[in-house]
């Protein structure tokens, strides 16, 4: 009897203990979401109003207004697409020959690609800029793809699946004549897709909410991703709408959350398989 | 067969870079890009195009952009794309950047206190021949704003999006208390711990706040007969004549009380900014260009005021300047929007009505819509006439370097009691041993 007790406390221990990090969580995006339905006035008040009054649908269209928002919208669209495609597209073949070739500086290769996967872009953000502008490419989206077309850590990530990957499998799909993109196409693909839309997904949410480089790399609104031109909302002095803010942040979050829900099955299934917990 | 769909991938794929190419415009390099929906349409040939980069987000943004607006239509030779490029020091990151690359803009907005550093690289153009050739003469300008605008005898800046410090009063609870607004230090330390609430030992209201920065302690530092640095630039001018202390043991005496309530340094601003509409804390120190979106938050009889005098009324500018940058290849059209900014009627008079930044120019002054404006809302009057008093003591190359030291000295100060001249003694070594290099 004791030790059935002792469960339930634990079970409910358990609970409460994952109640509370998801509040953790939930809290800010709470908060962003209320207040992106306030009136000034009520973002302005101590304690905070948590209900607005009446929600002020009209913020949305605001924070809309206050630049070209569908330009911005289309360049995060883009940038992020062919990141994504283009990250694949390198990655997969390579997480391969890594994975299942041997050739001769195979680790000197890969430890070089681990290596890139260190180096944070702040190290390299100057002479990739520098390099850019003597190209003439600064008035371009491709300062914001090029640099991401080789992701290290999808490339570490994807071949430490592929490893998995039974070799009998790929030998006997050689046995009948099947040729390299094939087993790529027909058996590791498949195989992976856990990984591949965990990657995926990483991928997306750091380019799509990322910053720092595109402030780097672009000098036009022609060019700017969503996220910076949500940062033009706010004001450089003086008292910033934080309601007009939160409104065009509900705006940058949306596509996320989309993305999450559809592959949400495969990447807690990744997390299960690849054992990053 | 070679899978087709590695080939349709590529397809896919090139076109995407084809569009990514194309969100820029497929521009040359140098052409206008224009598919912005803030930015005009792209010039046509023959029209010079002058690039200018500003660091005006939100409302003033959008005020920015209608300034630019209002050049291009009335002007067809020249196209101004006015860009956004983050925040003060983002941009300054930015200028550092592109001026190294040879991918800068015309015209550049330019915090006060970097004007100096960009001057002393000679990358800012110097602007007398062009203010001589169009017969404007830098006396046109309210003195109190042209302090970070000459450097090396060059005038390199002129004013621009200016706000300065000022007191922020909630009259109807100073006039609940029977209390007046304070003048003095003195006056200010009675008048802040009238305003004191304390239930147990929880304060529900406090007298005076302000936000963590150092504007705030230089403008007390000179009220106390104190500069920052020293005439010669080669360490503080606050510590052997006792301003310094004097400042900080002030302070530490108002907050030991609940007189001053000092907020934790992230987000200072907007955290004070809520507690005073809230009417948690009576007065404020706080920027001029506060004062529109303050009094359109706030359901109190809501003025302005000098900062408090010692031994004398002083107060730092701060704000941003507008420079031409000596790389520019189309000077004369920068000038010409540079000069239609500042000196025209429907240049940045416009700006400064709707965002309430200071009025630079006498000219701005007199006009009828500023006076008009003051008549109306006194309280950005009293913003105004203080730059009588207007003085700027940390003018330096290195400031923005000793200005983390600052702070970190503030820090170690307010919040964490740390002895007083021990802390400037360190400040004082540590801003000498900088200056020297």
């Amino acid at each position: 009897m004791k030790t059935f007790d002792l469960k339930i406390v634990w079970t409910a221990l358990g609970y409460l203990l994952k109640a509370a990090v998801l509040m953790i969580f939930i809290f800010p995006f709470l908060w962003m979401i209320s207040t992106s339905l306030q009136t000034f006035r009520e973002t302005m008040t101590f304690p905070p109003t948590w209900i607005p009054a009446s929600p002020q649908w009209g913020n949305f269209a605001e924070a809309m207004n206050a630049g070209p928002f569908l330009t911005y919208f289309r360049n995060s669209v883009v940038v992020t697409g062919s990141i994504i495609v283009l990250q694949f597209l390198i990655m997969i073949p390579a997480a391969y020959a890594f994975a299942k070739y041997k050739f001769r500086g195979k680790t000197l290769l890969f430890g070089m690609i681990l290596l890139a996967f260190m180096i944070p872009g702040q190290v390299t953000f100057i002479p990739v800029y520098l390099m850019m502008a003597d190209w003439g490419l600064v008035k371009t989206l491709l300062p914001q793809i090029i640099p991401f077309v080789s992701n290290a850590f999808g490339i570490f990530l994807l071949r430490q699946y592929f490893m998995q990957i039974p070799e009998e499998i790929i030998e006997a799909a050689r046995l009948d004549n099947a040729s390299e993109f094939k087993i790529i196409r027909k058996i590791m693909i498949p195989m992976s897709k856990p990984a591949l839309a965990t990657i995926a997904l990483f991928s997306f949410v750091s380019h799509w909410n990322d910053y720092f480089w595109p402030l780097v790399m672009t000098d036009s609104a022609a060019v700017r991703p969503l996220t910076l031109g949500i940062a033009m909302l706010r004001e450089t002095e003086g008292i910033s709408n934080w309601h007009i803010i939160m409104a065009g942040n509900v705006i940058l979050v949306v596509p996320i959350l989309l993305v999450y829900l559809f592959c949400s099955k495969h990447i807690v299934k990744a997390f299960v398989y690849s054992g990053i917990k | 067969m070679k899978s087709k769909w590695y080939t349709r991938l590529s397809v896919i794929l090139l076109f995407s870079l084809l569009a990514a190419c194309g969100g820029g415009g497929s521009a040359e390099p140098g052409e206008a890009p224009g598919s912005g929906g803030t930015e005009a349409p792209s010039g046509d040939k023959g029209k010079t195009t002058v690039q200018f980069w500003h660091s005006l987000g939100g409302k003033n943004g959008e005020y920015m952009d209608a300034l630019i607006q209002r050049f291009n239509a009335s002007h067809e030779d020249i196209e101004v794309v006015g860009t956004f490029q983050g925040s003060y020091d983002e941009t300054v990151t930015k200028l550092q950047q592109a001026i190294a690359s040879g991918t800068g803009p015309d015209v550049s907005m330019l915090e006060r206190a970097y004007i100096q550093m960009f001057a002393d690289s000679e990358v800012l153009e110097d602007l007398t021949p062009f203010l001589e050739g169009s017969g404007i003469s830098a006396d046109d300008f309210t003195a109190g704003l042209m302090g970070h605008s000459t450097f090396n005898d060059q005038l390199v800046s002129l004013p621009l999006n200016r706000s300065t410090p000022i007191l922020h009063v909630n009259k109807t609870l100073l006039d609940e208390l029977g209390l007046q607004i304070p003048t003095t230090w003195e006056k200010m330390k009675e008048v802040a711990n009238a305003l004191v609430v304390k239930e147990g030992s929880e304060y529900k209201r406090y007298g005076v706040t302000m936000p963590y920065d150092t504007w705030y302690p230089i403008a007390m530092i000179s009220q106390a007969g104190g500069t920052f640095f020293n005439d010669d630039n080669t360490s503080i001018g606050f510590s052997d004549n006792g301003a310094g202390a004097k400042m900080f043991t002030y302070l530490k005496d108002l907050q030991s009380t609940g007189a001053l309530y000092y907020p934790p340094a992230q987000d200072s601003g907007n955290i004070v900014n809520s507690m005073f509409v809230e009417g948690k804390v009576g007065m404020m120190y706080q920027s001029t260009g506060s004062i529109g979106g303050l009094s359109s938050a706030v359901d109190f009889d809501y003025v302005t005021a000098f900062l408090p005098k010692d031994e004398v009324y002083a107060n730092p500018t701060g704000g941003a300047n507008v420079t031409m940058l000596s790389s520019s290849k189309n000077k004369e059209a920068a000038w010409e929007f540079i000069r239609w900014m500042e000196m025209e009627e429907e240049g940045a008079l416009e700006f400064i009505l709707q965002s309430g930044y200071l009025p630079f120019t006498k000219k701005m002054v007199e006009s009828e819509k500023i006076q008009e404006l003051w008549a109306k809302e006194p309280n950005r009057k009293v913003a105004y006439d203080q730059l009588e008093f207007a003085t700027d003591t940390n003018k330096d190359v290195a400031w923005p370097e000793i200005m983390h030291e600052f702070f970190s000295a503030m820090e170690a100060i307010m919040y964490d009691s740390k002895d007083i001249p021990a802390t400037l003694d360190t400040f004082k070594k540590e801003t000498e041993r900088i200056l020297a290099q």
